[in-house]
């Protein structure tokens, strides 16, 4: 979501409207697995939408991303809320994941965040997140996705021409769906264990495990 | 190289030139130009469609890996003064892209104006990977590998070259014709073909005369004036002259019935050269716009913090510094040749050079790294 980087400040609101509020569900969702001390690795983590869930719910997280203003507002936050565990961001890309310590985490999570990166920069975000991870670990991911239905993604495309060509006007850029993801996840040895579409499939829930519990 | 590459290239420098001002991303990660070997040089370029094509255009025969680094589309100067070509970036690639395996050497050659993005400090500490500045043009990169990376003078400098200046003046044109076109075709009818020849004519004129216009402009640089300028005044005229060429032929053409048609076409053109005006100094890659509040900060050297490493007369684009061999310590005698992009000051690993304006105000290194140049006056 280009339009809403360039102006951090009406990120969360923007964000909120685009998906009919049905955002800030998804995000309470996707957190439900969080236990109190687990450690939370949150990639991509913008305003901390996230994070404070995380943190809210006990964890320890640190949350990175490669935009400092965004990451200014997620401190401020975190800061107002008075949470008793204050969350960390590092402003840092994907790329130096391979600088966190093996089976270090008990959950990392990425939320909007997957459809921004090339496919090397997934690829290699993949691999390092099965590094990163505990052996009980759990990968959460939200996303964007292309729908497998033509008549779905048709309507998508339909709805959504007018905030593409808004979103063009202000910003020359252009967001684009995750493709494959499930089968680049599979392919980085991970395993998926359930999922969840939005109406119009546009937008993915995953709950991704290392290793299949016996 | 047949035809059909020709034919390619042709239609795509054609189409991207008149829409250079919209962004053409292009696909990121590792590309091989020619057959590199485990020690041919690693060159980085941004991910702007058009910039990768004229790249490898100007290096067809040599042998280097090339990594296509994520700048939105958006050509390496822009994006990198616009913070969209930045550390990010050249680090993603350089990690993400399996160079590492590929060379066995870590050695990377940036464009140099990718330097008020890009700290190659920073670069360094996170990947391992020396930074290299190369020239400015990519057409002086085989000259720049043959004389074992040393730039010539010219080599660094950005100038607005006549065929520059000639796409610039087509650029504008053929963007005023679109949104104008369909309001005046229906409106002014053949005349509108006349206006548009107007257009045509004299922006091509005026950025041509460029040359002209800037020796009008250097000698009021140092007063710092915004658009109400004895330079800018006599720009305008000279544009307006050049506009009345199209008058006259009007007036030749049609010359019974010249009465308020002439009026409109005199309003218009006017109003033309008037806003072309406004921004004539924004188009050019060698004068800030008027309206950039940037325009009124002068780069200072700190003597103290300066080590005389010479890091910034390696990326300026303007050839502003020059070395004070005695004392070892940086001077700027050309000055008035500075267009404040600010990559002195983001590779300045000493933090001895920062902006100031007239009142005193002062932007730190810091703030130029965090906020580049144009986030809408936020680095203040």
């Amino acid at each position: 979501m280009k339009v809403l980087e360039s102006a951090p400040h009406r990120y969360d609101r923007g964000i909120k409207i685009l998906t009919l509020g049905k955002i800030n569900k998804a995000y309470d969702r996707i957190v439900e697995t969080i236990k109190k001390e687990d450690t939370v690795l949150d990639i991509g983590c913008g305003t901390g939408m996230l994070s404070y869930r995380a943190v809210l719910k006990g964890a320890d997280v640190t949350g990175i991303d490669i935009n400092s203003e965004m990451l200014d507002i997620a401190e401020k936050r975190a800061h107002n809320m008075e949470l008793k565990i204050q969350p960390t961001f590092i402003e840092m890309g994907v790329a130096e994941l391979n600088n966190f310590e093996a089976h270090s985490y008990d959950v990392v999570m990425s939320g909007l965040c997957f459809s921004e990166l090339s496919d090397d920069e997934i690829k290699f975000t993949l691999k390092n997140i099965k590094r990163i991870l505990k052996k009980e670990g759990v990968f959460l991911l939200i996303d964007e996705v292309k729908s497998k239905s033509i008549f779905k993604r048709f309507l998508n495309i339909f709805i959504r021409i007018p905030l593409i060509i808004i979103t063009y006007i202000l910003t020359q850029t252009t967001t684009k769906a995750l493709t494959n993801i499930e089968e680049r996840i599979n392919k980085a040895g991970l395993m998926i264990e359930s999922r969840r579409f939005n109406f119009l499939d546009n937008f993915i829930e995953l709950h991704i495990v290392k290793e299949v519990k016996e | 190289m047949n035809i059909s590459y020709y034919v390619y290239y042709g239609f795509i420098t054609v189409l991207e030139t008149l829409l250079r001002l919209f962004p053409f991303p292009a696909k990121t990660g590792y590309q091989n130009v020619g057959n590199p070997n485990v020690d041919s040089p690693v060159m980085l370029t941004c991910n702007f469609h058009l910039t990768i094509l004229r790249l490898k255009k100007a290096t067809k025969g040599l042998n280097y890996h090339l990594l296509v680094a994520n700048s939105k589309g958006i050509n390496v100067w822009c994006a990198a003064t616009g913070g969209h070509l930045n550390n990010h970036s050249v680090i993603s690639v350089i990690k993400t892209s399996g160079i590492e395996d590929k060379v066995n050497h870590r050695t990377i050659i940036l464009p140099q104006l990718a330097a008020p993005g890009v700290e190659a400090k920073v670069i360094q500490k996170k990947t391992g990977w020396k930074v290299l500045w190369g020239p400015v043009d990519a057409k002086s990169i085989p000259d720049f590998l043959e004389q074992n990376y040393e730039k010539t003078t010219e080599m660094k400098q950005v100038e607005f070259r006549f065929i520059q200046r000639v796409e610039m003046a087509i650029m504008w044109t053929f963007l005023i014709a679109i949104v104008l076109m369909p309001i005046w075709g229906p409106l002014f009818k053949i005349e509108a073909l006349f206006l548009l020849a107007q257009i045509t004519l004299t922006s091509l004129l005026a950025f041509v005369s460029f040359p002209i216009y800037e020796r009008l402009y250097r000698r009021e640089k140092e007063k710092k004036k915004t658009f109400l300028s004895l330079g800018n005044l006599l720009v305008l005229l000279i544009n307006l002259a050049y506009s009345s060429i199209g008058i006259i032929l009007y007036v030749l053409v049609y010359k019974r019935d010249t009465s308020w048609i002439l009026l409109r076409w005199c309003i218009v053109s006017f109003l033309m050269v008037f806003l072309m005006n406004l921004e004539i100094k924004g188009s050019t890659p060698t004068y800030k716009s008027d309206s950039h509040a940037d325009k009124l900060y002068d780069v200072k050297i700190d003597l103290e913090k300066c080590k005389g490493m010479g890091i910034c007369i390696d990326v300026c684009p303007r050839n502003c510094y020059e070395m004070d061999e005695l004392k070892k310590k940086i001077t700027m005698p050309r000055r008035e040749f500075c267009v404040q992009c600010g990559a002195c000051i983001v590779q300045c690993p000493f933090d001895a050079l920062y902006f100031q304006n007239r009142k005193g105000d002062i932007i730190k290194p810091e703030t130029v790294r965090k906020f580049k140049l144009n986030l809408m006056g936020k680095r203040n």
